[in-house]
């Protein structure tokens, strides 16, 4: 018999105390954030605390990196973004999200299936959480040992 | 088989010649169309079903992925203040000359006007690279340009669809006709939109839950099919709905996912865009080219000066100085991905001969080879006149 946890929902296991970035801090700001966290994607919301992007380290990376990629890699949206000045102009909008509702199962099978490691967790359109692999292996693990 | 051993040698001499250019620094869509052009060299012609059907999707994806991968809508609020001015005229001179050329070697009203919207479209991925290299990418005439980019192919695409709707008609439209093209227009509008705002985003929400595999990925490439089949329908062309299709799925988060994007774009760039290209190198005719010479050369000219001209003035009315609006100008010369689309589009619905449209693509390649040389140029001389701060040892 297969192990169930579909009693354990998003909202219990997730990461709530999340590292953010506003649409209007500088991108300077953003690279302290790389150097101080070991973070790998920084979830961007605005004044309201409404999500509306994400950053991660290869965003950061093709904007450092972006006169040394190949040719090909100069699209138009790389370009822009190469020369963003905010958060706002360098994210990646419209993030996949979850509701804090769901649970341990539909976070793995989203995880799994789409090769997502990390989904921002999302209630009436404001952030509340982040769910990583790591939350869902240490919980699992953490119920194996109990039983 | 021998359809096999064809596909086989489009796709290994595409990349291979497309290497080869891209290390020369040029963009590999170069090497692409001269793959074609040295297989028609050698004995294949364009004639075949099956390569014109498999072009066919390429042009079809080639839109569709400028649509999902490059347009933003939310940006292109924010962009349209900047760039709107620059880009109407970077448009409208190109476009005026290639239909008063038309006129002037006597084509009818139909050709010359698809010669005006075959002169409109630019590319701007063409002169990034020389952008960064000279460090003027941040620059102000860099970045209205890539703001421009947007708004040039979207107005392109809108362009083309009203003169493909003219072409079905084949004739100047009445004032009835207007407005038959207007509600062909507006009516594929408004269902397409509704699905990409509407259904869509609950579709995706559906299908991302599926257990099939790719479900996300296949249905992504059932939307540009379903957008370009939409657009054939409603009498324009499937490339367009691609295009618009692509662009609709932007804001939705499940089609968007990093995975999707990378196996649509190695779906379309690794196999049907490069089909494309060297499909459209083995149609040139390299004679006919040869024996229209004055017509080839004022098609080169009368292209790269109308962006010229046109670029400068739409800058200079935004408050661009002298220099920065011929770099300005000069940037927008490039034609190649959209233009060859549009290109395609006019030769299988007869509206161009084959001289044109040989003319045209000879155009393409020369305004991809001259364009970044002109660009440093110019830039270089700018930077010559600009003057210098004296160091402790001078």
């Amino acid at each position: 018999m297969p192990e169930n946890y579909s009693d354990i929902f998003i909202r219990d296991i997730m990461t709530q105390d999340v590292v953010v970035v506003n649409e209007d801090d500088p991108v300077e700001h953003i690279f302290e954030l790389f150097d101080k966290y070991h973070f790998n994607t920084y979830p961007v919301v605005n004044n309201e605390g409404k999500l509306t992007g994400i950053i991660d380290q290869d965003i950061m990376l093709e904007i450092i990196m972006f006169h040394r990629i190949p040719r090909t890699k100069h699209t138009h949206i790389a370009a822009v973004r190469s020369q963003g000045e905010s958060a706002r102009e360098i994210m990646i909008p419209h993030p996949v999200t979850i509701s804090p509702d769901e649970n341990l199962h539909d976070a793995a099978d989203m995880m799994l299936k789409h090769h997502i490691n990390r989904v921002c967790v999302v209630e009436d359109d404001k952030l509340v959480g982040i769910i990583s692999k790591k939350n869902i292996i240490c919980e699992v693990y953490k119920r194996k040992e109990v039983e | 088989m021998e359809h096999i051993l064809l596909l086989l040698l489009i796709l290994f001499l595409a990349k291979v010649f497309g290497e080869i250019i891209e290390r020369a620094g040029f963009p590999s869509i170069l090497g692409e169309i001269f793959a074609g052009v040295f297989l028609g060299l050698l004995w294949f012609e364009p004639g075949g079903e099956v390569l014109s059907f498999l072009a066919e999707l390429g042009a079809i994806f080639l839109l569709f992925t400028a649509g999902y991968l490059e347009v933003n809508l939310t940006e292109l609020r924010t962009a349209s203040r900047v760039a709107f001015t620059p880009t109407i005229f970077g448009i409208a001179v190109p476009f005026l000359l290639g239909y008063l050329l038309g006129q002037a070697f006597g084509f009818g009203f139909l050709e010359s006007l698809f010669m005006g919207v075959a002169f409109s479209p630019t590319s701007i991925g063409v002169v990034v690279k020389t952008l960064i290299d000279l460090k003027y990418l941040s620059s102000r005439p860099g970045s209205v340009m890539l703001t421009s980019a947007i708004f040039d192919d979207i107005i392109g695409i809108f362009i083309l669809a009203i003169v493909v709707t003219i072409a079905t008609i084949n004739q100047l439209p009445s004032g009835m006709q207007l407005l038959l093209i207007a509600g062909k227009l507006a009516g594929f509008m408004v269902i397409i939109t509704f699905m990409g705002f509407k259904v869509y985003p609950w579709l995706f929400n559906l299908v991302h839950r599926m257990h099939v595999k790719e479900g996300i990925f296949a249905f992504v490439i059932m939307v540009a099919l379903f957008s370009a089949y939409l657009a054939e329908v409603f009498g324009l062309h499937a490339v367009i709905g691609a295009f618009i299709g692509g662009a609709l799925l932007s804001d939705i988060p499940f089609a968007k996912i990093e995975s999707v994007q990378r196996n649509v774009s190695g779906l379309s760039y690794g196999i049907f865009v490069p089909i494309f290209f060297a499909f459209i190198g083995l149609s040139v005719d390299l004679g006919v080219a040869q024996t229209a010479g004055l017509f080839t050369v004022l098609v080169i000219v009368l292209a790269l000066v109308g962006k010229l001209i046109g670029g400068f003035i739409g800058s200079k009315l935004i408050g661009f100085e002298f220099h920065d609006s011929l770099i300005f100008g000069i940037g927008m010369m490039p034609r190649a991905g959209v233009e060859l689309v549009v290109l395609s589009v006019g030769k299988g619905m007869g509206l161009i001969t084959d001289e044109v449209f040989s003319a045209i693509v000879l155009m393409v390649v020369v305004s991809i080879i001259v364009s970044p040389i002109l660009l440093k140029f110019v830039i270089q001389i700018n930077e010559d006149k600009k003057p210098q701060i004296p160091t402790i040892q001078d």
